[in-house]
């Protein structure tokens, strides 16, 4: 063992203050870790996340309230309306399509974005869908509509102007055979995806239930045409 | 060889227990100041060891080199020169030098 003769005391002292010091240094790293941008970001979109549900939960209120209050007015017109605009959830037979990001590993050379689900490959797929005569889509929990998007918004897919990344989930509500074969058709949507081993898989389901459109409707260029055109 | 490090031990208590904070503008001169601490210490182990400690050079090279230490720092922050990597390479340079003797008494002993 080493043994110290001369200034053991001074040492000690000496040690005492660099012990002190790096106490307080390491409380500053800490009070520093966490009280700086770190935690902000975290916390910011925590509270969006928290507040957008707050805000989906209240329209979900409004739309209850309103039934009961007997506002909604149970005429068929509106109901159809309703149902065409796709304000209302509507539930019915119809297919589940799941796609998903290639597994395939590219080869050296080729373009890794040929084995990733962009918005054109969804849009053909929604397309197909449509023409098949579905009546009601939904894209991971997006109804579409009359104004719906589907963008490529980076390494995700914007719809309704709410982001989503894969696997998608399609929910579509029509007559399921029409849909299934639609997509499978010889040269269709899913012969070509499955070139670069995009993974698509199309279940027939007897009830489908698809969601209402929860974004906000608003209309600022738009105005009614009055006067020539004929009345329903 | 138990009496440094109890010091050590008792000053980290104190440092713990006591409310004292340091802003974060001079976090980084408290963090050079500290490296200077610490060469100083283990330039006085070695002297120690080698038997010509002399306790004045060793509490004045410790105040001395904490204060400059900072200052350089600071003054190098005021003209643009990051003099804070200078003083963290040779400190840290001698600290492991200093280690290096210190061991080599230790195993002799």
């Amino acid at each position: 063992m080493l043994s110290i003769k001369q200034g053991r005391y001074s040492i000690a002292l000496v040690c005492m203050v660099l012990g002190f010091m790096l106490a307080v240094q390491f409380r500053a790293t800490q009070d520093m870790k966490s009280s700086l941008p770190y935690q902000r970001v975290e916390e910011l979109s925590e509270r969006l996340l928290q507040t957008e549900k707050e805000r989906d939960n209240l329209k979900e209120e409004i739309s209850t309230l309103k039934r009961i209050s007997g506002q909604e007015t149970n005429s068929k017109a509106v109901k159809d309306l309703q149902r065409l605009a796709g304000v209302v959830p509507v539930e019915g037979p119809g297919v589940v399509i799941t796609i998903d990001d290639s597994k395939m590993i590219s080869k050296t050379g080729e373009n890794p974005n040929l084995y990733l689900v962009h918005d054109d490959d969804l849009l053909k797929v929604i397309n197909e869908l449509c023409a098949a005569g579905a009546e009601a889509i939904s894209i991971n929990g997006q109804r579409l509509i009359g104004t719906s998007e589907i963008r490529c918004a980076g390494p995700t897919l914007s719809v309704n102007n709410v982001r989503s990344a894969p696997p998608y989930e399609i929910l579509a509500i029509g007559d399921s055979q029409n849909l299934e074969t639609a997509m499978n058709m010889r040269g269709g949507v899913v012969e070509t995806l499955k070139v670069w081993g995009i993974q698509l898989d199309i279940k027939r389901v007897d009830k489908v239930h698809v969601p209402a459109y929860k974004g906000v409707m608003q209309y600022k260029y738009a105005q009614v045409a009055e006067g020539d055109g004929e009345k329903p | 060889m138990i009496l440094p490090v109890l010091g050590l031990i008792f000053g980290i208590i104190l440092g713990t227990l006591f409310p004292v904070g340091i802003s974060q503008a001079y976090a980084k001169l408290f963090s050079v100041a500290l490296l200077a601490s610490l060469d100083s210490v283990f330039g006085g182990l070695r002297a120690a060891a080698e038997e010509k400690f002399d306790n004045t050079v060793f509490i004045s090279g410790f105040f001395t080199n904490a204060l400059l230490a900072a200052v350089l720092v600071y003054t190098g922050d005021r003209l643009g020169i990051d003099l804070y990597y200078v003083a963290l390479l040779a400190f840290g340079l001698r600290i492991f030098q200093n280690l290096a003797i210190i061991r080599r008494y230790f195993l002799k002993k």
